[in-house]
């Protein structure tokens, strides 16, 4: 790795991304488990061993079969738009979830994103889009805000999806922290290790064509169902 | 080895006499369509389709598609599990069907089970349109092989696709691409063992319910060795999931399902079996 210091000055979309990753950007996502909660009210996440297991085997599929292809579809779909195709991925990512908490989650904190973008950058393309979407009743979708983002800020799509990753991979292991004993230490060296396998993801996301998005974890999906209706709960989803 | 491209059409409408009748019907092998039956306990036309061949081999292409006209009424069985058999050479099968529902119409898809055997490769797509005013339950089952010589999760590619859409509207789209060892693995962290049978029912509704009775009962079925969870699609459709440790724990627990919807929409009554 060089020491040089670094000469490239075109870094505003680094500085977008960065705020809209970050825990002070109010989407919302901090009240969602995306799952863990369900899973651990099953018995089957209880400590670090299967908590890791969960994110290699649940977590990480999830994003590289349906949130990262849809990124990056979506991508394509918004630069130069295509409203068409936009509104067929709105639709296509609130059907490949089954369960309703979980597609709520989705759709609320990609409607928060969104709504933020246009509100806060002023940015036409998310006023047209939140505009359009209200206008048809699109389902908003987090990944398909994902995609938003990026062509607001200019950021590449890697460095989205890889973003992606992140907001995911972290979401879940800070949520474990409050439902499980999981020290800071523990939930980091989690993190790493999760986080080493993304970028193959990321390379792979482009890759993957609309019909071919998808996954099939039904104890997932069940636990989340059962989730909707459980009587103690600390997580929206 | 002979290559089959199965099709099968069935088209039903429902007669001046209120019966539901066969408009149309044609198959080819492999399918077999049974000589049809009215039960006027449930007012629902009884249709078998049956395969009479061993069941689906490398390079079948099979197509079906079955229509549901306004007011009419049909389920649709099959006799015996479907098994897809090894397949040498990177050959594979396909299959896609299409099921249509017209308003005021309703359609019970209630098949046995799919059993992928080891090598075999096998790639299903399934198409279900259900226009406002329509009802359907659809079922789906697989196996993870073939438990009783002890073959589990052993095929080479299994893809399973289903798009539904309601009043034309996508309500629901899954696909299934998973390796073998990607679910026994799944399997192992959920605690269902080596032998989990998956069991899919789709349920649309004439009109939409917030909190339907059977939902509360259908919840209550989920214990050791048989998860349950149902929840609401968009519009007036729902989905239902089960995993089972094992075939016989499946098929109790569908039948513990089709017995609490059956109260709720008496057209379920119609058996499976036929006396």
């Amino acid at each position: 790795m060089s020491s040089d210091q670094a000469t490239n000055t075109d870094v505003q979309w680094l500085l977008g991304l960065l705020q809209a990753s970050d825990s002070l950007y109010p989407t919302g996502a901090y009240a969602h488990s995306f799952g863990l909660e369900g899973m651990v009210d099953a018995g089957v996440v209880k400590d670090r061993e299967t908590l890791r297991r969960f994110l290699l085997t649940t977590v990480l599929p999830t994003l590289r079969n349906v949130e990262l292809p849809l990124a990056a579809q979506g991508w394509v779909a918004f630069g130069p738009p295509d409203w068409d195709k936009v509104g067929e991925l709105c639709m296509l990512a609130a059907a490949l979830r089954a369960p309703r908490e979980t597609r709520q989650a989705s759709m609320a904190i990609g409607r928060q994103r969104a709504e933020l973008l246009a509100q806060i950058q002023g940015a036409p393309l998310a006023q047209e889009f939140v505009r359009r979407a209200a206008a048809a009743g699109w389902p908003h979708a987090a990944a398909l805000s994902t995609a938003l983002e990026a062509r607001v800020h200019g950021a590449p799509l890697p460095a989205v999806l890889a973003a992606t990753c992140y907001a995911a991979v972290a979401g879940v292991v800070a949520a474990a922290m409050k439902v499980l004993r999981l020290g800071q230490n523990a939930a980091q060296t989690l993190l790493a290790e999760a986080l080493a396998l993304c970028p193959a993801m990321v390379d792979g996301a482009a890759l993957v064509p609309v019909d071919e998005i998808g996954w099939f974890n039904p104890w997932l999906d069940i636990a989340s169902a059962r989730h909707e209706t459980a009587s103690a709960r600390l997580f929206i989803s | 080895m002979s290559v089959l491209e199965g099709r099968l059409g069935l088209r039903v409408v429902r007669a001046a006499d209120g019966r539901t009748v066969v408009a149309e019907q044609f198959f080819q092998a492999p399918f077999h369509l049974s000589k049809p039956h009215w039960d006027p306990d449930a007012g629902v036309l009884h249709v078998q389709v049956v395969n009479p061949t061993a069941g689906i081999l490398a390079g079948d292409a099979l197509r079906s598609d079955v229509e549901v006209g306004p007011g009419g009424a049909v389920l649709v069985s099959t006799p015996s599990a479907t098994r897809v058999f090894r397949m040498e050479d990177g050959a594979s099968a396909t299959s896609r069907q299409r099921w249509t529902v017209a308003a005021d119409a309703w359609l019970e898809v209630m098949p046995e089970p799919l059993v992928p055997h080891r090598g075999s490769r096998f790639h299903q797509e399934t198409e279900v349109s259900v226009a406002a005013g329509g009802g359907l339950l659809l079922v789906d089952q697989l196996m993870p092989g073939r438990l009783a010589h002890g073959e589990a999760w052993q095929w080479q590619r299994l893809v399973l696709g289903l798009s539904v859409r309601v009043a034309g509207t996508l309500v629901l789209r899954e696909r299934f691409d998973q390796t073998g060892e990607s679910l026994r693995t799944l399997s192992e962290l959920h605690g269902t063992g080596a032998g989990a049978c998956f069991g899919n029912l789709l349920l649309v509704l004439p009109e939409a319910e917030s909190a339907p009775v059977w939902r509360d009962q259908i919840r209550a079925l989920h214990r050791a060795g048989l998860w349950v969870g149902v929840t609401a699609l968009p519009g007036p459709a729902w989905s239902i999931r089960l995993v089972a440790d094992g075939p016989l724990r499946m098929r109790d627990g569908l039948t513990a399902i089709r017995e609490v919807l059956r109260k709720a929409y008496p057209r379920l009554g119609c058996p499976l079996r036929r006396p």
